[in-house]
C-alpha cells in the first residue's frame, strides 16, 4: 500500500496529521495544564513492530481507545498511551490515578475516553476545515491491556474491514515527564483517494 | 518465573510454528487473536497457528495460512502428517479471542467469532479440545512445553498461571 503512495501523496498526508494532530495537542495541553510536543507525524503500514515505539515490551500494559469515525471520509482513529503516560493524565485531570490495573475504576475510564474525544474532535475538526469534509465520531472505546493485544486487536480490525493497513502514526511528548501518546488512523478502504481528491492533489 | 524462554518458538499474527518432541510453542500479546495448538501424542508433534480472522475476505490468497481459522486447521494438520483416520488422536488447545475494547456501537465481535469457527473445524475433525481459555475482555500470552505438558498463561496485572495438560496430552494417546 505504501510504495502505491508517491512521496507527494505522502508528504501531503504527514501534513494532514500534523494540523489535526497539532490542533488534537493543543487540546490536550490546554485541558491538562502541560506542554506537550509534537513530533513530525509518519505516514506507515501498521504492522506490530511499531510496538516497541509505544513501549520495551509487548507485554507491558497500555491504555488504548478507539473510535469510529463516518461522514464524507470514514475510518478508524486510534489513541495509545503506555501506562505512565495515562498515569500522567489521571494525576493532571483528577488529581490521582489508580496503583495497579486492578484499581482502575469508571472515572479512570471516562477520562481517559474523553482525552480522546476532545482530541478526536479537534483532530476532526482541522480535516474539515481543510476538506470542507463533514465528520462525526461515536464515543471513543477503552480498553487497558498488553500493548501488543491491543496493537493486534485494532489491526485484526482493520483487517477485516479491509480497511487500508496505512496508518498516520504519531508520538506527543512531554520529555521532563516521561510522557507519550500515540496516534493511528485507519481509514477505509477508498477513503484516503476520497482524500486527495477533495485536496485537489 | 522467566518471562520468555530463549528457545520458545513464537508464532506472530498470521504465522505457523511447528516443534518436535522438546520444543516450546507459544503466542505472545493475544487480543482478538486465537492461538490454536494441535499436538500428535503418537509423533510428539505440536503445530501453533496465530489466527486473526474466521476466514479469508473473497479473493485473498492463501500466502498466509495461519492468518485464517478456515486455512489454518487445514496447514497445521498437514504439518503435523497425522493419517486422516487418526486425527482424533490429536488434542486442541484454544487461547484468545477476547474482545479488548468494549462498549462499541459496531462491535465486530472478531474474538468471539474467531473462536467460534475453531470450534465448528476442530469438531468438524473430530479432534478435541483438551484446553481452553477463550473469550472476556482480557489480552494473553502462553507457553507450551511441549516436553512437560506445562501450558503457562499470563494475563497483564495477574501473576502466570501454570496448567499441567501432560495427562490430558497423554491419555488419549495411549487410548488411540
Amino acid at each position: 500500500m505504501l510504495t502505491e503512495l508517491s512521496a507527494f501523496r505522502q508528504d501531503a498526508l504527514r501534513e494532514i496529521g500534523n494540523i489535526g494532530l497539532g490542533g488534537a495537542v493543543t487540546a490536550l495541553s490546554d485541558l491538562t495544564g502541560i506542554c506537550f510536543t509534537l513530533e513530525v507525524p509518519e505516514v506507515m503500514e501498521l504492522t506490530t513492530t511499531q510496538l516497541h515505539l509505544i513501549c520495551p515490551s509487548e507485554e507491558c500494559l497500555s491504555v488504548g481507545t478507539v473510535a469510529r469515525i463516518e461522514g464524507d471520509w470514514s475510518g478508524e482513529a486510534a489513541f495509545l498511551f503506555p501506562w505512565h503516560s495515562a498515569e500522567v493524565l489521571w494525576q493532571a485531570l483528577i488529581g490521582a490515578a489508580p496503583a495497579e490495573l486492578s484499581d482502575l475504576n469508571e472515572l479512570h475510564e471516562s477520562v481517559i475516553r474523553e482525552v480522546a474525544n476532545i482530541m478526536l474532535g479537534s483532530f476532526l475538526n482541522a480535516i474539515s476545515q481543510m476538506t470542507g469534509f463533514e465528520l462525526h465520531m461515536e464515543p471513543p472505546a477503552f480498553a487497558a491491556d498488553m500493548a501488543a493485544a491491543l496493537m493486534s486487536s485494532l489491526m485484526v480490525e482493520a483487517l477485516y474491514g479491509q480497511r487500508e493497513l496505512l496508518a498516520i502514526e504519531t508520538r506527543f511528548c512531554m520529555p521532563e515527564q516521561q510522557f507519550e501518546g500515540f496516534f493511528f488512523f485507519l481509514p477505509d478502504t477508498g477513503n484516503l483517494y476520497r482524500l486527495f481528491d477533495a485536496l485537489g492533489i | 518465573m522467566p518471562l520468555r524462554v530463549l528457545d520458545v518458538l513464537l508464532a506472530g499474527m498470521g504465522e505457523i510454528k511447528v516443534a518436535h518432541g522438546e520444543g516450546v510453542l507459544g503466542c505472545i500479546g493475544l487480543g482478538s487473536c486465537v492461538g490454536v495448538v494441535l499436538y500428535d501424542a503418537a509423533t510428539g508433534k505440536g503445530a501453533l497457528a496465530h489466527v486473526m480472522l474466521p476466514e479469508p475476505p473473497l479473493g485473498e490468497s492463501d500466502e498466509m495460512p495461519g492468518k485464517y481459522a478456515t486455512t489454518a486447521v487445514p496447514a497445521l494438520l498437514k504439518e503435523l502428517g497425522t493419517p486422516a483416520h487418526a486425527l482424533s488422536r490429536l488434542k486442541a488447545m484454544l487461547i484468545g479471542g477476547a474482545e479488548l475494547f468494549q462498549n462499541r456501537q459496531h462491535a465486530l465481535q472478531i474474538g468471539t467469532r474467531n473462536v467460534e469457527q475453531l470450534h465448528r473445524l476442530l469438531e468438524a475433525h473430530r479432534i478435541p479440545i483438551i484446553f481452553e481459555d477463550t473469550g472476556g475482555h482480557h489480552g494473553r500470552s502462553f507457553e507450551l512445553d511441549l516436553a512437560t505438558g506445562q501450558l503457562t498463561l499470563r494475563v497483564v496485572g495477574q501473576a502466570p498461571v501454570v496448567h499441567n495438560l501432560a495427562m490430558a496430552m497423554m491419555i488419549l494417546a495411549k487410548a488411540s
